[in-house]
């Protein structure tokens, strides 16, 4: 019953993203399967390694399924990322600039 | 007629401007903008292909190294800008009409802006100056801000301010990247810098052309609405009118095309760049489609779906295959006209219910059964079902990932388009089919027809498209192998 107990406090958990309001089925539905979504498509993403390497893409794939398996639910932490703050958009932004300079001035003619 | 060429952007430009100026004549303003809306589709449509040089500066021969120099501002049209520039010109018309038959009393600026952004993306569609696309990609953003705070929803003048804090970081960090091509090669026109990087006479390897890449494909990521500026862009959508963030959704698409072409034409000898690509469209895929599945306002539902339908588009240019970029060509022009439609009938929702939180809404197919219909036909569309336009582009977007050797990208592509369905199954359920909470009134409230006229031409394009898919595939590919 473990397993079952944490799956439904995921969600449980899913209360607080339609707060202030009611809770639909439909509402519960759509988190459900976004959460699922979610760890499947990165997933299936991160098996894009294997052009690189075939090693590296079974590592980080069992990596991340573990990583993202253990933290779930995602999404309330997902939506909490991306909500409408300047700050948080703003910081994302200047992550983002930092990291394509970084692997383009580095990396960008190895591959 | 290639004087025909120019006029795409010079007659809403000065649309925009007379209207501004003169726009305490409400009838007279009312009736020109009207008939400058009609002639947008028309000319694209009537106009042959061909070249434009602003100011007759024609391209010269450099004898001594046999390399043709492009002195003119040039603006070149083919089969992609017609049916582009004939798709937002129809859009920018359904659009003013609308507006127009919605309020007695018009506002110039505000049709200032929708023409002003009609010109500006027209502009970026036919230069082959980057500078020149920089210029107007400014004007852009600001007809975009004005779009947005001009929109009687609550905090569209915040979202608005926040956009235009994203973009001063955005746009000039593009600046200096168009700024370092400039210094390398000498030149602000593309044919010019891609012909130098191809012939070798600049060192793709070099670290100044890798940060000018870099820089560009920012301020390409702002433009566009890729993460991590998907959440500005669904924010922005959600605050304007509906029929302005049909058309703002437009300019984006379009935005996106057109930049990114114009890197491909000058990056594409890098494979990095391709990757960069690939894997900003994934991202934006998964973050659009999983943040819509937990909307309950479905004006940003429909905003993020729109976010994650453009990493479609980037999907099929970063595979950079001649199938491939064709594939995502003709994802964007149906992404234009199929999130268009949605947004106008979400729009006409909000118009009869006044209510924008879908937990507050149900039984609307009883009281609207023709914008339920279409919706769902749009919604169908956007999903992929066939026989609607979507499918198509997407199918061979599909294929395209498939013959390039990425079958976890068409899985993923797939997966995509099936969360996009469960988005639309569970909104039409909770909006359409559910039955009606007591405390909603519906009684009287009527959808305006300019608004059910909209969708439904809107809705014959997409079927149209869907049905023969080569009335715009064949010459999209023709276009795609001229530059590749």
């Amino acid at each position: 019953m473990k397993l079952y107990d944490q799956i439904f406090n995921v969600v449980k958990q899913f209360r607080k993203l339609f707060s202030p309001g009611p809770v639909t089925n439909a509402d519960v539905s759509g988190s459900i399967t976004a959460e699922i979504f979610l760890i499947v498509s990165l997933v299936l993403a991160v098996i894009l390694l294997r052009h690189v390497s075939v090693l590296l893409a079974g590592l980080a794939t069992l990596v991340v399924a573990i990583v993202l398996i253990t933290n779930i639910p995602l999404i309330p932490k997902f939506k909490i990322e991306q909500e409408d703050s300047l700050e948080k958009m703003l910081f994302y932004a200047v992550v983002t600039l930092s990291i394509i300079i970084a692997f383009l001035y580095w990396g960008g003619n190895l591959v | 007629m290639n004087e025909l060429i120019p006029l795409m952007v010079i007659v809403p430009l000065m649309a925009a401007l007379l209207i501004s100026a003169f726009s305490r004549f409400n009838t007279a303003t009312k009736v020109f903008a009207f008939v400058v809306a009609i002639c947008l589709p028309i000319i694209p449509i009537a106009s042959n292909y061909g070249l434009h040089y602003f100011g007759g500066y024609a391209p010269m021969l450099d004898n001594v190294t046999s390399v043709m120099y492009h002195p003119a501002i040039t603006y070149s049209f083919t089969f992609l800008q017609q049916i582009f520039i004939a798709m937002i010109g129809l859009l920018t018309f359904l659009v003013v009409f609308v507006y127009l038959t919605k309020y007695r009393k018009v506002s110039g600026p505000y049709l200032f802006l929708l023409f002003l952004g009609t010109a500006a993306v027209t502009a970026m569609l036919l230069t082959d100056d980057i500078f020149h696309m920089f210029v107007f990609f400014e004007i852009l953003a600001l007809a975009q801000v004005g779009i947005v705070a001009a929109s009687s929803i609550d905090y569209s003048y915040e979202m608005a301010l926040k956009y235009m804090v994203l973009g001063s970081i955005g746009s000039p960090i593009m600046l200096l990247g168009i700024g370092f091509l400039l210094a390398l090669t000498g030149s602000v026109n593309v044919t010019d810098i891609a012909a130098a990087v191809h012939n070798g006479l600049v060192d793709a390897t070099s670290p100044v052309f890798l940060m000018s890449l870099g820089l560009i494909f920012f301020g390409w990521l702002y433009a566009s609405g890729l993460p991590p500026f998907h959440t500005i862009k669904s924010g922005i959508y959600s605050k304007a009118e509906p029929h302005g963030a049909a058309l703002l959704q437009s300019f984006t698409v379009i935005s996106m095309i057109s930049i990114v072409l114009i890197m491909f034409r000058i990056y594409a000898t890098l494979p990095i760049f391709e990757v960069l690509i690939v894997f900003f469209s994934i991202l934006a895929m998964i973050l659009g489609v999983s943040l819509a599945l937990t909307q309950t306002d479905f004006r940003r539902m429909i905003g993020f779906l729109a976010v994650g339908e453009l990493g479609f588009i980037g999907l099929g240019i970063g595979l950079g295959t001649n199938f491939s970029i064709t594939a995502g060509l003709f994802q964007a022009l149906n992404e234009i006209i199929i999130t268009a439609l949605l947004f106008i009938g979400f729009g006409a929702i909000v118009e009869a219910t006044n209510e924008v939180d879908t937990r507050k809404l149900g039984g609307l197919l009883a009281y609207h059964p023709k914008v339920s219909i279409m919706l769902l036909i749009a919604g169908l569309a956007m999903a992929g079902v066939p026989p609607l336009s979507g499918f198509q582009s997407k199918l061979m977007l599909v294929q395209a990932s498939l013959s390039c050797g990425f079958p976890e990208i068409s899985i993923l592509a797939i997966m995509v388009s099936i969360a996009t369905f469960v988005v639309f199954v569970k909104t039409f359920y909770t909006m359409f089919l559910k039955p009606k909470p007591n405390d909603l009134d519906l009684e009287g409230k009527e959808v305006p027809r300019a608004m059910i006229f909209t969708m439904a031409i809107l809705l014959i394009i997409v079927v149209l498209f869907g049905v023969y898919p080569d009335l715009v595939t064949s010459g999209i590919s023709n276009f795609v192998g001229g530059i590749l």
